[in-house]
């Protein structure tokens, strides 16, 4: 061990930190511990490592411990070596620190539920996050991320501009849908009930579960707003353990709501984000949140028990299963309301085993997906989450968490398995009845039949039952995007002849579907529509084909 | 009974009198060093409806060690669990017997109550012998194992089991067994504030948080569905 004359200035900084940061709870789970080894097996790392030790939480929470003693703590400082306690001196040191912390536990707290002692490792595993992000040691995704959260207010550097503007166009393209020009996205509405805050993955990838959540806060009436700023619920300081930056995110949401005078804020499907803004945030911030804060899947769910929402179960009738989120499940006791709405919005649902607070991550998350670095070892230990999901037999998982999303996509494709992901508000909005003055528009016939569908899935089997010789598909359909429609259409062997014509008021949008490494479609047309441009595009499209054939 | 010779006299009482205030002492300075870092607060709004409060979070959390199907480790391995029951109410008789055999030695006649400590004290040992040979056979077990560790278990094996032989009180052969047991005794008294085997003292309190914490966010008490169909 070196002298602290040879310590690093960083090392330096971070055992000073570390006295700075310690509490009753984080002490008391720090000198807890009785090595007993209880929790090994709870951790999915563990389970697809079962020869690594490195990977056992107590193993990975002693690399803290160690510190912790050996400068705060009696036994330690005097006999390290009796309790194993040790310093930190060196850049590599930190790097290591770097490794367990940040690339070998996804702070999904599975191990705290099954520590008899009582010990969060997930919590002290953020505690030490803190500390290597304080002095500047972190993976460069986390890194990026936290900056972009600082300066840009959003951990996706999505610019103001770009995020109104996708408003705008989901607003466009839920009118166009329902032909009804009161469907409105209102942006800094003042006294409303409801201010709706998101995930900036929807905002660039996934603009369709806005304009979902947007359809059923118009079909049931609410007063509601999505603000300009203070737009992004998720918080990075979760991931980085960065309690500055994770007050400064939650209070820019919090000042906005109040600047509105909206009475609750509710946030859409994003188990960090709600757990963040609703559980910690007040905590960072030290703030005593004023009005409530609720996950839109409570929201939905009081829509359609009371009534406001009218739902047909039968158009979700695909076996669908449901992912616990951690941060949802063993963070924020929310277990049992997605299930209560999947129940009253699918007809086959189907629950994996372990599940809710003992369900496991989907190994996305406490920020995985950022760190690139990672990614082998990540996809290695979610096999344990891939059987569990093979085991359902499923084909769709439902989870309530945009991260979850990509984790879950991104040990789909890794292990192969026949499933898709999707968010409650996508189940919803497809099985939501719509009133009357909300029916969507009807394609002319003109001298062809029409069939049509309300979503992907729906199209799809309409396409392969009744083998049409033109599909036209909306970029804005309901349930899944359309661009994976397009390709599974394009796959099919059995649809090899069927043309497709798109339809989208995204012009940019254009590259989701010819990036595909598919057959590009044969017709393409931009919003807004008129009959007759529609009816002229669709006639060429076939005339094409029929000169072809 | 013979009476105690001097020595054992000063073994059973004053040695464990000092021991046992020493222990009193450095745990109380412990304690204020506990107490002395400021408790997080929550802020948050409460969850859970009735299901899960601070009071019933506290109370879950407590009695966890007392109800195994509520922790997966547990529930999937009841026998560890099962080992950890004799190996506490194994370390609580010895203790026992060190305020019996010089407070109230009468107890030590029934064959009854003999036995009785004698079949505990000596599963105990023996799990204490399984439990140190899993810590140094499981290659998890040895990553996360300090000196402390080992030296704690075997202590308490080894005092285990001089208090299984001790149980008796019989003094007829000599009292090099009594006296062993209250030096060792003394020994484990003062070693415990420095060691691992101090945890004890700080499991109502970690527990007391993370179940008011978790009381409070609708997590505990757990909230199960219903177990996969065969
Ligand atoms: S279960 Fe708890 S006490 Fe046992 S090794 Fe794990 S963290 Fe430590
Ligand atoms: S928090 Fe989760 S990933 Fe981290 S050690 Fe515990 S079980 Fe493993």
């Amino acid at each position: 061990m070196n002298s602290s004359l040879e310590r690093s200035w960083k090392a330096h900084k971070l055992i000073e930190r570390l006295g700075q940061k310690l509490n009753r709870q984080v002490v008391g789970s720090l000198v807890a511990c009785v090595h007993c080894g209880m929790c090994t097996e709870s951790c999915h790392y563990v389970l697809a490592n079962p020869d690594d030790p490195t990977f056992a939480p107590a193993y990975k929470g002693d690399q803290l411990r160690k510190i912790f003693k050996r400068h705060y703590d009696w036994t330690g400082s005097v006999f390290p070596w009796w309790v194993k306690a040790a310093t930190v001196d060196s850049e590599k040191d930190l790097e290591d620190l770097k490794d367990i912390a940040f690339g070998k536990c996804t702070n999904c707290r599975r191990c705290t539920f099954n520590c008899p002692m009582g010990v969060d490792l997930a919590a002290f595993n953020r505690v030490t996050r803190g500390l290597l992000t304080y002095v500047g040691v972190m993976p460069d995704g986390v890194s990026v991320v936290s900056k972009d959260q600082w300066e840009i207010g959003n951990q996706m550097g999505v610019l103001k501009e770009d995020y109104l503007d996708t408003l705008e166009w989901m607003q466009e393209e839920l009118q166009s849908e329902l032909d009804d020009p009161t469907m409105t996205i209102p942006i800094d509405k003042p006294d409303c009930e409801v201010i709706y805050t998101i995930n900036p993955r929807e905002a660039k990838y996934d603009p369709r579960s806005i304009a979902d959540a947007a359809k059923i806060f118009n079909v049931v009436g609410e007063k509601w707003t999505m603000p300009s700023e203070g737009w992004d619920m998720t918080n990075f300081g979760l991931f980085s353990g960065d309690d500055e930056l994770g007050g400064a995110v939650a209070r820019r949401v919090y000042d906005k709501v109040q600047e509105l005078r909206a009475k609750r804020l509710v946030m859409s499907e994003c188990g960090h984000g709600y757990r963040s803004t609703r559980c910690e945030g007040p905590n960072w911030a030290k703030y005593d949140v004023p009005f409530t804060m609720e996950s839109s899947v409570v929201t939905m769910l009081d829509y359609v028990t009371s009534g406001r929402l009218k739902v047909d179960k039968t158009r979700n009738s695909i076996p669908v299963t449901y992912h616990d989120s951690c941060n949802f499940a063993r963070s924020c006791g929310m277990t049992e309301e997605p299930r209560e709405l999947l129940r009253l919005v699918c007809t086959d649902f189907r629950e994996m085993y372990p599940n809710r607070a003992d369900n496991y991550c989907c190994t996305g998350g406490g920020g995985a997906m950022s760190m690139s670095e990672y990614t082998p070892r990540r996809l290695k230990s979610a096999k344990v989450k891939a059987d569990q999901l093979a085991a359902t037999g499923a084909k769709i998982v439902v989870t309530s968490c945009h991260n979850c999303v990509d984790g879950l996509n991104d040990l789909i494709r890794h292990y192969k398995l026949d499933m898709k992901v999707t968010q409650l508000v996508n189940l919803v909005a497809t099985a939501m009845i719509m009133p009357e003055k909300v029916k969507p528009v009807a394609v002319p016939a003109n001298g062809a039949t029409v069939l049509s569908a309300t979503n992907g899935d729906e199209a799809f089997a309409l396409a392969k039952s009744e083998k049409p010789h033109l599909l036209t598909l909306d970029l804005a359909m309901p349930g899944k995007s359309a661009s994976e429609v397009f390709e599974e259409l394009r796959r099919d062997p059995a649809l090899a002849g069927l043309k497709i014509c798109i339809i989208t008021g995204r012009p940019e949008l254009r590259k989701t579907i010819y990036d595909r490494a598919v057959q590009p479609p044969e017709g393409y047309l931009d919003k807004p529509l008129t009959e007759q441009s529609l009816l002229t595009n669709v006639k060429k499209v076939l005339e094409v084909a029929h000169h072809q054939s | 009974m013979n009476e105690p010779s001097a020595h054992l006299h000063f073994a059973s009482h004053r040695l464990q009198e000092v021991a046992l205030l020493f222990m009193a002492v450095v745990y109380t300075i412990r304690l204020i060093w506990y107490f002395r870092f400021p408790a997080a607060q929550e802020r948050q709004a409460p969850t859970g409806g009735g299901w899960s409060t601070p009071d019933k979070g506290i109370l879950f959390s407590l009695l966890i060690i007392a109800t195994p199907w509520e922790m997966e480790s547990t529930r999937k391995r009841w026998f560890l669990w099962c080992q950890f029951v004799v190996f506490h109410l194994g370390v609580a008789a010895s203790i026992a017997l060190s305020f019996v055999i010089p407070y109230l030695p009468k107890l030590l006649t029934s064959t009854v109550v003999v036995g009785g400590l004698q079949l505990i004290l000596g599963l105990a040992c023996l799990v204490g012998v399984m439990r140190l040979v899993r810590r140094v056979g499981n290659m998890h077990m040895r990553a996360i194992s300090s000196p402390d560790d080992y030296f704690s278990l075997a202590l308490l094996t080894v005092w285990l089991g001089i208090a299984a032989a001790t149980a008796p009180n019989n003094v007829t052969r000599g009292e090099g067994l009594q006296l062993t047991y209250f030096y060792v005794t003394a020994f484990f008294l003062m070693y415990v504030p420095f060691s691992k085997i101090s945890h004890y003292l700080y499991y109502p309190f970690t527990r007391y948080y993370l179940g008011k914490s978790f009381g409070r966010r609708g997590l505990f008490p757990i909230r199960r569905g219903p177990e996969p169909q065969a």
